[in-house]
């Protein structure tokens, strides 16, 4: 943390670099996002795709190639972006407000809690789609304010008992999980277990739209409180007596999060391994300062479930692969490079 | 990809979801690579002599001794439990699961708990020679403890209708009740064999066969249920995709437009897996109605009611053919 104080200031330079860096890695999303719709388990013409793509009617693709691309492939990728756009800007946040680098939604009980709060709806609100973020937002919620609370000490919440905390919470819940499971309704408890290891496909377009703008506004309300975050890495009471107002930006981060985490469980369940790895693959490409790392992990986050989910759908076609396992089969010894190489 | 077959089918016949998310790990192992490409064929083998043990293969390529007398049983599968009685040793079975549900003296019997987390505790205090098991992913969980406890395990993974009846006289075999075994089958076959004669002159028809809308399971290359439908007058349009029940992409599913869907549903699974799948709603099945709702208990349990479920499916596919036969 030696080189803090450059990016405690306002300097000239960093909004620039934000703006470049972003807009590079945006340019990166789109390639991945309209090769995700080139891919797939079944073949379509690539050129009559990229026409198809720029929404005109006559590109000589049948009515099935057509069905396959706008009802199946675009819903799914565009899921898989917004997914991992949530799950990775909230990891960012929760690192640096927590200052933790193991600080991540599965680690803290967040994605647990989000996962109750879904089943929850299920459970007693089955016929109202909108229940379904919105409780698994109220889970998110409830499980990152208990594990701040356990975690809590005089001096903030330590590292380590920020951990134990996150692990109680998350085996508490997972408990939970496996109790109301055993209640709910034979007929739904399969799609459901698949539901709980990460599944993008088949979602709503009700949801998908949910899950695409929240995670555009979540992250951007992430990205605004950057500075205040930045302060926050140096501990809260530092923080305070710089003019932070702690309790403020603890909550909206806390609430900005758990929407995200939120949406994106409530939308595809749980896939791993995002919140940790993206946000940290950026801060060792493009250093710490949040008003970068942000938006940048927000935007990287979105590209490597594509291309997860990519692989997932493709490599052993035409049958499919949990894209939890691809995100974690990618994320780790992308991470391990990064970290021996940095 | 011997377990995600057999393991797959089963999750239709538990309630507990419990049992679901140990399934799904299973799923994963298997799909991570966790294959057994097992010896097929399974045969008894020379009487062991003193001791009056016999040898068998069972169906995972393992070597299970048995006594000469088999006077105890624990079936851990409703398709099992279905044969140790057709095979006329229902009165020795003291131990089964909570799906075991037929025929109806099954339900009598001591519950040992259900497929995937069977009690090892009651079922060594029930003290049987031999436990049936029917997937070999399941018996890491426990042969050896009943190995320690000298119970044998015999696992069954028929891939084809022949295959279910090898099980069925092999089983007899086991039980010493070869001849009532054989009666069931000869029955079993003729019905088989008069099938093939009344749909010999149709012309076979795409078939998916739904497993399980959401998400999309089908059959594949390595279930019996792929022959099954081939029997019945179809050609199942999942036959080539590797493993017994893969999870199938919905591009895939909505590029295959089959002539026909079915459905297994209702019987012990209720109104579970009613619906068509999203992705193929705009099929040639759909928009000419051939959508066929089959009793999943006959296609499900590859047992002696399997001929049942085969002959629904192909009337219901070619009900022309037997208007004539009739």
């Amino acid at each position: 943390m030696s080189s803090s104080s450059q990016f405690l200031d306002p300097a000239r330079g960093t909004f620039g670099r934000t703006v470049f860096v972003c807009g590079l890695l945006l340019l990166a999303l789109f390639v991945v996002l309209v090769i995700g719709a080139v891919v797939g388990s079944q073949r379509l013409p690539v050129t009559n795709v990229l026409c198809a793509l720029t929404l005109r009617s006559d590109c000589g693709l049948s009515s099935d190639q057509q069905a396959i691309l706008f009802d199946i492939r675009l819903p799914r990728i565009l899921l898989a972006g917004a997914v991992g756009m949530c799950l990775a800007s909230a990891g960012a946040a929760y690192q640096a407000l927590l200052r933790n680098p193991l600080a991540e939604p599965y680690l803290l009980g967040v994605s647990n809690g989000a996962a109750v709060g879904t089943m929850v709806a299920l459970v007693f609100f089955g016929a109202h789609e909108w229940s379904r973020p919105v409780m698994a937002f109220v889970g998110a919620l409830v499980a990152s304010f208990a594990v701040y609370q356990l975690a809590r000490s005089r001096a903030g919440a330590s590292p380590e008992r920020l951990i134990l905390a996150g692990v109680i919470v998350t085996t508490f819940l997972s408990s939970a999980i496996v109790f109301i499971t055993t209640l709910m309704d034979a007929t739904r408890i399969r799609s459901f277990t698949f539901w709980l290891l990460g599944d993008l496909s088949g979602a709503t377009t009700r949801l998908l739209t949910i899950a695409v703008v929240v995670s555009i506004l979540g992250s951007a309300v992430l990205t605004a409180y950057a500075r205040p975050l930045n302060l926050l890495m140096l501990g809260e009471r530092d923080a305070f007596d710089l003019g932070v107002e702690v309790g403020r930006v603890r909550l909206i981060v806390f609430l900005a999060a758990g929407l995200l985490v939120g949406t994106s469980v409530a939308s595809s369940g749980s896939v791993g391994y995002v919140g940790l790895v993206v946000p940290h693959l950026v801060r060792l490409s493009f250093g710490s300062d949040n008003r970068l790392a942000i938006p940048a992990s927000a935007i990287s986050g979105a590209a490597f479930v594509v291309v997860a989910d990519m692989l997932a759908r493709t490599l052993i076609a035409p049958r499919e692969l949990p894209v939890g396992a691809i995100t974690a089969l990618i994320g780790a010894p992308l991470f391990i490079y990064l970290l021996k190489r940095g | 990809m011997l377990g995600v077959g057999g393991i797959f089918v089963f999750t239709r016949h538990l309630s507990d979801l419990n049992v679901r998310i140990a399934i799904v790990s299973l799923l994963l192992f298997c799909v991570l690579g966790l294959s057994s490409g097992c010896n097929r064929r399974t045969t008894p083998s020379r009487d062991i002599a003193e001791s009056g043990q016999r040898e068998f293969t069972d169906e995972a390529g393992r070597k299970v001794r048995v006594p000469g007398n088999v006077t105890r049983i624990v079936s851990l599968a409703p398709n099992l439990t279905e044969i140790v009685y057709a095979v006329g040793a229902g009165n020795r079975l003291v131990g089964d699961t909570e799906y075991c549900d037929y025929p109806a003296e099954a339900k009598q019997v001591a519950k040992i708990g259900d497929t995937m987390h069977p009690s090892i505790e009651r079922i060594i205090a029930l003290r049987p020679e031999v436990v049936l098991v029917s997937t070999a992913s399941q018996l890491e969980v426990f042969t050896k403890q009943l190995d320690e406890q000298r119970i044998a395990v015999f696992v069954t993974n028929p891939r084809s209708l022949e295959e279910v009846f090898h099980s069925i006289e092999t089983l007899g075999e086991l039980f010493g009740t070869r001849d009532q075994a054989s009666v069931v089958v000869a029955d079993l076959r003729k019905r088989a064999v008069t099938l093939e004669g009344a749909i010999k002159q149709v012309k076979p028809l795409k078939v998916f066969y739904q497993v399980s809308g959401e998400p999309l399971y089908t059959i594949g290359r390595e279930a019996y249920l792929t022959d099954l439908v081939r029997r019945a007058g179809g050609v199942s349009v999942t036959a080539d995709v590797p493993g017994a029940f893969p999870r199938f992409s919905d591009e895939a599913a909505l590029a295959a437009r089959p002539d026909a869907i079915v459905l297994p549903t209702g019987g012990s699974m209720g109104a579970a897996n009613s619906t068509v799948a999203t992705p193929l709603k705009n099929s040639p099945a759909v928009l000419s109605n051939r959508i066929y709702k089959i009793n999943d208990d006959h296609l499900s349990r590859p047992g002696p009611r399997l001929l049942d479920g085969l002959e629904e499916m192909a009337r219901a596919l070619h009900p022309e053919a037997f208007k004539q036969t009739q």
